[in-house]
Parts: C-alpha cells; sequence; structure tokens
C-alpha cells in the first residue's frame, strides 16, 4: 500500500527530473532516492543471462547492519558519561535520551554535508550516487570525540568525502578510508577539540559544580601519563577502568569506538557474512599481540610504563578495536590480495602499539595506522600480484 | 587416469534441470543454418533461395579458409535467406522434403586397422563439414590445422546449469563414441577425455577416460584443464571438441553420411516440460517450446547454456553448436527495499543471503539484481575464476588498453565462463571485458 504510494510518487515526478525538466541537474539523488526504495529492474543484455542477487548496496547494508549495535552502544554511552559526570540520572533511558541529543545532531551533518558533495560529484560527473556513502556517513560521527562542534564535523566530512575520496574519482578509487581521513583533518586542525581529557564527555549545564576532570580522562590518556616504573593496569582499575569495562565499553571516548565487545560481534558478522576480511583482522590482533609482548619483553626497570602494559590492553582501549574491525577492512582502501591481507592487518596492529607507545601525544595510534597502510595498500598488491603473475605459465 | 581436484567455480543451485527423460521430437518442417552465430568465420554462400540440397550439400564456406565447407542439416529446398543488419548471414532455411537424401562420403578407406594420413582424415572431415566442431584454445575459433596440437580434449560434461547429460546422450551411443575417439587419436599428441569424478557409464572403460575432476562450474572446460596442466606455453594452443560432438564424428566416419542427429536439452524453471529431445541440428525453436513452455510473455529463451549462451527468438532455430535451450523468467520488475530482504529464495554466491542455508534449488531470473558500480575491491571475482586470473586487477589493464600487462594477467587463459560477471558486486561485466579484449587481439594477431 505505502510502497505503491510511494512508488507512484517517483513515477510522477520522473519528468521534472529527466531530460528537459527543471531538476535535471539533480537527477542522480533522484535516482538514489528511488533505488533506495526500489532495486531497480534492469535485466541483463547478453552473456552472462544470470546475475547474483548481490549488489553494493546490499554489501553496504551489511556493514551498516554490524554498525548498528556499537552506534546504539556509542548513543548510550554518550550519554550515560554525559549524565554521569554532570550529576544526572543514569538510568537507561536517561542516558539514552541524553546520548540521542548528542550523537544524531552529528549524524544528521554527516549525512547531509556528505551527501550534498556526493550529489554534486555525481550531477556533474553523470555518475550515479555509490552506496558506499551510506557506511562512511555512519562512520564518520563514530569515530568523533562527543563534543565536537558541528560545523567541525560538517568540516570534517567535506574534507574526508573531497579529498578523500572524490578527487580520486569518487568510491572505488580512493586510496584512504573517507571516514579516516576527515577525521585526521579535524585531529591536524583543531587538536584542542579532538585531544585533551575535556572533550570525551559532553558536560551537562547544570551541576557543573561535580565535575571531576580526570573521570573525563580516557583510559589511553590515563596511560600516556603513567610514570616511569607504574602499573598502568592498577592506575586504570584505580580509575575505575577494569579491563572488563574497557572490553564492555562504558568509558569516555569517540562516539562509536569504546565497545570493543560490540565491535568484535559486528567484525564476527561481517567475517561470517563475508564482508570483511578475516585475514586483516586477526592480522591486526596478531600485530598488537606480538608487539604488545615483545615490548614487554625489552621492558625494564627504568622505562616507561607503557612498554609493560599486558598487550590485551591494547586490544580493548582506545579506537584499535573498532578501526580494525570498520576501518581497516573497507575493501576499497585495504589491499584486494588475499596474502598481502596479513601483512596489512599485521601492519595496522604493530604500528597502532608504537605510536600509542612512543608518542603518546597522539593518543589515538590506530587512525594513523590506518592511513599510513592505506597508502601502502596498493604496493603490497603489486608485490603480490607481480609474484603471482610470475608463476603463470605465459599465454600470449 | 589423472585426478584433478578443482577448487574454484560455482555451482548455481536453480530450479530447471531436465529430468534423465528422452523423447524423440516430431520431425520439424524446417532446419536452418546459422552462420551468424558461430565466432569469427567469414561465410561465402554457395546456394541461394530456391535450391535443392541434400543432407550434407554444401552451404557456404569460411573466405579465411575455404576448405572449411558448412553443409545443410537437411534435404529438400533452401527457403529463405535471412540477412542481419550490415548484411550478415543470419540464417539458411530449409524446408525439409520427406526423401531425407543425403550426400555419401568415401569413408571406406578409414575402416579397419589400416595407418592412414592425418591429412587426409583432416581433408575428409572438412569436406563432411564436420571440422568446425574442432576449435583450438585460446581463441575458440575453428581449429586451424597447420600443426599437431599436444592435446586435443574431449569435454564430457555438463557443468553449465541445463547443459544436456552425457550420460543421457551417450547412452546407447558408446560404440559410436568409441569410433569417434579413435578418429581424433589421429589429431593430436595426446586425445584427453576429461569428465568429472561422479561420472559413471558402465560401458566407458576407463582407459578411455584420462582425466577426472571433482569441482564446480566450469571445471569441465577445456581450458580449465588445460589451465591445470599445462607445464610449458607450446601447450597453449590445444584443441578441443564437445563429447555430443564425439557422437556426431563417430557417425560420420561409420556411416559417410553428414550427421545431424542432436540430443538437446529443454530446461529453466519456465519450462513445463523439462526433458531431452532426440532432434536434429537446426531445429526450430518453436517445435522444442510448442506447448512446453509456461508465462511465454515473460520468459528469455536461451541457446547454449546461461552462462555462455545467445538469446533466442521463437521464430528462430538453434545454432550448429547448441545443445540446450533454457527458458528463464526476464525479471523485470523492481522490488521494494529490494537491499534488505532476508532472501532465503535468491540465489547468491556470497553469503549475504539466508539462501545460504536453503537445500533447494532456487528460481533464477534475468534481472541484473542491482547497478553497476565502481569496483570496491571484494574479491569475489578472483575466488570463482576457474584459472586464476584476478579479474579485478586485470580488467583494469584491460580498460587501460595495456595490453602487456594484460596478457601477463594470463587474459588469454580466460575460459569465458561469465562467473566474474555473475558474482560481481558492483555488476561489472568482467567476462564481456576478457572476451572483446580477446577478440580484438585475435583479429589483430590474423
Ligand atoms: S576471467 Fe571471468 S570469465 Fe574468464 S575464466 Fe575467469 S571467471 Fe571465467
Ligand atoms: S567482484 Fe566486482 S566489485 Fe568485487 S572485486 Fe571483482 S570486480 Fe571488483
Amino acid at each position: 500500500m505505502l510502497f505503491g504510494k510511494i512508488k507512484k510518487a517517483f513515477d510522477k515526478n520522473r519528468q521534472h527530473f529527466q531530460d528537459g525538466g527543471k531538476l535535471k541537474s539533480i537527477y542522480p539523488l533522484f535516482e538514489a532516492l528511488e533505488a533506495f526504495f526500489f532495486t531497480p529492474a534492469n535485466i541483463t543484455k547478453e552473456v552472462p543471462h544470470v546475475r547474483d542477487s548481490i549488489d553494493l548496496k546490499r554489501f553496504m547494508s551489511f556493514v551498516v547492519i554490524a554498525l548498528l549495535p556499537t552506534f546504539f552502544f556509542g548513543i548510550y554511552n554518550a550519554g550515560y558519561q554525559s549524565n554521569l559526570i554532570s550529576g544526572f540520572s543514569l538510568d537507561f533511558r536517561a542516558a539514552f535520551s541524553k546520548g540521542l541529543l548528542i550523537v544524531l545532531p552529528l549524524v544528521f551533518v554527516s549525512y547531509a554535508v556528505g551527501f550534498f558533495w556526493e550529489i554534486l560529484f555525481a550531477s556533474i560527473r553523470k555518475h550515479k550516487i555509490s552506496e558506499g556513502f551510506l557506511v562512511t556517513g555512519l562512520l564518520f560521527p563514530m569515530i568523533l570525540p562527543p563534543t565536537v562542534p558541528l560545523w567541525q564535523a560538517a568540516l570534517g566530512i567535506s574534507f574526508g568525502v573531497v579529498i578523500g575520496k572524490e578527487i580520486f574519482g569518487g568510491t572505488g578509487r580512493n586510496i584512504l578510508n573517507p571516514a579516516l581521513t576527515g577525521r585526521a583533518f579535524l585531529f591536524f586542525a583543531y587538536p584542542a577539540k579532538m585531544t585533551g581529557d575535556s572533550v570525551w564527555t559532553v558536560v551537562g549545564r547544570l551541576k557543573e559544580q561535580s565535575v571531576d576532570i580526570i573521570s573525563g580522562a580516557t583510559p589511553l590518556a590515563v596511560s600516556a601519563l603513567a610514570g616511569t616504573g607504574e602499573n598502568i593496569e592498577a592506575l586504570l582499575a584505580q580509575k575505575g577502568y577494569s579491563f572488563l569495562r574497557l572490553f564492555t565499553g562504558t568509558y569516555p571516548g569517540s562516539i562509536g569506538e569504546t565497545s570493543a565487545m560490540l565491535c568484535i560481534a559486528g567484525a564476527l558478522f561481517l567475517m561470517v557474512a563475508g564482508i570483511a576480511s578475516y585475514r586483516i583482522i586477526l592480522g591486526g590482533i596478531l600485530g598488537v599481540l606480538s608487539t604488545g609482548y615483545l615490548l614487554n619483553m625489552v621492558a625494564g626497570e627504568s622505562s616507561a610504563a607503557w612498554l609493560s602494559i599486558n598487550p590485551f590492553y591494547h586490544l580493548v582501549m582506545g579506537g584499535f578495536a573498532f578501526g580494525i574491525s570498520f576501518m581497516a577492512t573497507d575493501p576499497v582502501s585495504a589491499p584486494g590480495m588475499e596474502n598481502v591481507k596479513w601483512v596489512y592487518g599485521f601492519a595496522i596492529g604493530v604500528l597502532t602499539v608504537l605510536i600509542r607507545v612512543f608518542n603518546p601525544a597522539y593518543s589515538e595510534g590506530v587512525m594513523m595506522a590506518i592511513l599510513f597502510m592505506n597508502l601502502f595498500a596498493p604496493l603490497l598488491d603489486y608485490v603480490e600480484i607481480k609474484l603471482r603473475l610470475k608463476k603463470r605459465v605465459p599465454n600470449v | 587416469m589423472i585426478l584433478l581436484n578443482i577448487k574454484k567455480g560455482f555451482d548455481l543451485k536453480i530450479e530447471g534441470t531436465p529430468l534423465p527423460e528422452l523423447a524423440e521430437l516430431n520431425k520439424p518442417s524446417f532446419v536452418a543454418f546459422l552462420p551468424e552465430i558461430i565466432p569469427f568465420i567469414k561465410p561465402k554462400l554457395l546456394v541461394e533461395q530456391g535450391d535443392r540440397v541434400r543432407i550434407g550439400s554444401a552451404l557456404f564456406i569460411d573466405k579465411r579458409n575455404p576448405d572449411i565447407k558448412f553443409l545443410s542439416p537437411g534435404s529438400g529446398k533452401i527457403e529463405k535467406i535471412n540477412y542481419g543488419s550490415r548484411r550478415v548471414i543470419k540464417e539458411i532455411v530449409i524446408k525439409l522434403d520427406n526423401k531425407e537424401e543425403s550426400v555419401e562420403f568415401d569413408v571406406k578407406k578409414f575402416s579397419g586397422n589400416k595407418k592412414y594420413s592425418r591429412d587426409d582424415i583432416i581433408k575428409t572431415m572438412m569436406d563432411g563439414g564436420i571440422w568446425p566442431f574442432i576449435r583450438e584454445l585460446p581463441f575458440r575459433d575453428i581449429a586451424v590445422p597447420d600443426y599437431m596440437p599436444q592435446a586435443l580434449i574431449v569435454s564430457l560434461d555438463n557443468k553449465e546449469p541445463f547443459q544436456p547429460d552425457p550420460q543421457v546422450y551417450l547412452k546407447e551411443e558408446i560404440n559410436l563414441f568409441k569410433t569417434g575417439i579413435s578418429i581424433l587419436k589421429n589429431l593430436a599428441e595426446n586425445v584427453y577425455v576429461h569428465t568429472s569424478k561422479e561420472f559413471i557409464n558402465i560401458d566407458m572403460t576407463d582407459n578411455l577416460v584420462t582425466h577426472r575432476f571433482s569441482g564446480s562450474y566450469p571445471a569441465d572446460d577445456p581450458g580449465v584443464l588445460l589451465h591445470h596442466i599445462r607445464k610449458d606455453p607450446s601447450e597453449n594452443r590445444a584443441w578441443y571438441i564437445n563429447g555430443q560432438d564425439v557422437l556426431l564424428l563417430g557417425s560420420f566416419f561409420s556411416t559417410g553420411r553428414y550427421p545431424v542427429k542432436r540430443t538437446v536439452a529443454l530446461a529453466g524453471s519456465l519450462a513445463k516440460k523439462r526433458m531431452y529431445f532426440k532432434t536434429r541440428i537446426g531445429v526450430p525453436i518453436n517445435d522444442l517450446i510448442e506447448g512446453r513452455i509456461a508465462d511465454e510473455n515473460k520468459a528469455r529463451l536461451v541457446a547454449g547454456g546461461i552462462f555462455r549462451g545467445y538469446t533466442a527468438s521463437r521464430e528462430s532455430f538453434l545454432g550448429f553448436y547448441e545443445t540446450s535451450l533454457a527458458l528463464l523468467p526476464e525479471g523485470e520488475k523492481s522490488e521494494t527495499f529490494g537491499f534488505l530482504r532476508a532472501g532465503y529464495d535468491r540465489p547468491s554466491y556470497s553469503k549475504t543471503f539466508l539462501s545460504y542455508f536453503n537445500r533447494l534449488p532456487l528460481t533464477i531470473d534475468c534481472s541484473l539484481h542491482g547497478e553497476e558500480r565502481a569496483c570496491v575491491n571484494c574479491g569475489a571475482c578472483a575466488k570463482v575464476c576457474p584459472v586464476d586470473i584476478l579479474p579485478q586487477f586485470a580488467f583494469k589493464s584491460i580498460a587501460a588498453a595495456d595490453i602487456e600487462e594484460s596478457l601477463s594477467h594470463g587474459m588469454l587463459d580466460c575460459v569465458e565462463c561469465g562467473l566474474c560477471s555473475y558474482v560481481c558486486t558492483s555488476k561489472i561485466d568482467l567476462c564481456g571485458f576478457f572476451k572483446s579484449a580477446k577478440q580484438v587481439y585475435y583479429k589483430d594477431k590474423v
């Protein structure tokens, strides 16, 4: 019924967007909207006469579905942390609705501004709008601190979409992950809003007297501040960050990144569906653990506390779980060859730990690690392809 | 016998497979030859409308090699010659008479255990119109008999959906098959008979089958076998022939007459009867489907396999090589929130539909199920390619016209199975890139 009406509305208005219509220049928007509701009725013209039921929209929808648990938890957690610090009610409804107020405007801005660019480029290039943005538009707010001003979010997503993707020619041709590119831009352009202890929690207006600044520090920041010889695990526990809490995610941080548990759930879903590469994810985990243990081995009495942390803490703190599950596995910016996916994932794990440990100024290593490896993905592919083609019996 | 385990490829679980039931189709009133769909040839007509022909009268030759002849599959009168755009000869239609007169070819000299010359056999095959059944890798053109190939591969299976099952067409014909094979042995260093592990034919002793595979479509393809067994580039130019065509060869050398018998599969979800018919080369499509098709307006008639065949019209005829007709729904309907359906009944290679858990054969239609997008590097195409091409990278070098790079990617090894196009998340017709690049390369070369 309802769909019948929607269909009619589309059919009625199509003329305005087609050749000669007033709104012809934004035909891609019309098209994308229509295709969102109705899988188009295109048929094969020649061989192969049949095609698989999957399409890019389904592929990308799966990533969105995998993100949803983390997303909803992120909303709850942003509200919870805010209410906690502001002294408001901590019951689920109160926290969640507070979270909605914090997160939804960001999501809205991210999608609206991002789509604006997508439509603009699609119209200029006379391309179709790619579904890749469904994912980017959701990923981007999830890796922002909840306090980020909306205009910065708008700027960040613009940078991500335009510089991270469109100048390369759009989805499929980009080298960098667009959401991460946008985030990295904000990180360098507006460090004050992206780092420090105060950005991770939205503070309510009332009862500000109860603010305990330290409770706004993220586990990574706590760890980075640990002095020589201190035991980070103990320090974290003292601040209330038990391993279990880090794992479940009720601590301040970027909106969607805190729950390693739900990231694992999403990653499992994507791996089972064959969308995320288990090689990248396992490679990343191995990279973190092996670097962590190696550092443990070289750590001495007088070395920085970071060196001796239990490597499993690296997996559950900060954005690693999120990054490796949803960012590193973005097929466009990752290598396409199966073996180097191990290398790629592993290197991301190694770099994440190294950046965290040796450059505590950027406490969030995973973002840099992924972007850096994005740059190397084409080279990794190149090497594996060359080796593989060498083994072929030539046929010319 | 060599066992091969061919890991890549993909079997569609779809509805419409013919039952192993075989019936005689009534004698058609017309048969036709369709030069248009034989790749690469440049036909030169030898007949005109109104001419009388016998079974085995030459209809046209291939200008590129005038010794290669194409013969009439019926005795009667040339009813009409249909041309397509730019004067391509589409169909040479013959109205059959009741005489079934046939040209006699001299094949007696090949009987017994005498040693006979290869050239003589080839000449006889060309005159007898059966040479075109022997084709050459990698371009799949009619074989050029200027050398002795390392291998001649007989593919004896039907991994492509709805193709005739060798168990059906070999039944009671095994002796023809053996005759055919013994002739083929004169043409190449080795004759390989390639079939699946499951294939059983009690009459077929194991020294006839040389290679057995376990694997999915298109593991039965000669190019796939070659890819897995070759050691040296000199083996690339192998010849091949279809299992059913070996019967025609055997029949020709036993009777001296141009063979026209065919076992044709009628299949697909819109076929009311899914079964086999004994009929002849060039049978009218209408004779096959009359009364056996459901929902004709919605059906696409695919001759010769849903991955590699062509769309036929009801008024047309079955081609020279084709031995199956699949009736598939066109599937021109849009779907509300198609991308969010659970999809228990959606065929897919991916694991994003619940059909992954569905054991039943599913209905497939000719819908694209989406729109073309840029490649997102999902890797599905490389997972299915039976000859280990990396379609997602190779097609880019083809698109960039980098021929060296494309060749090093194994472009010529592509068996044109269409699986990469089938699975592509972004609906890119990868196989089309390979096919046309191969053709362009071939035409430049000769
Ligand atoms: S490239 Fe595509 S069409 Fe060619 S063999 Fe591989 S899967 Fe088949
Ligand atoms: S299946 Fe299509 S989208 Fe996926 S890698 Fe291959 S070409 Fe690219």
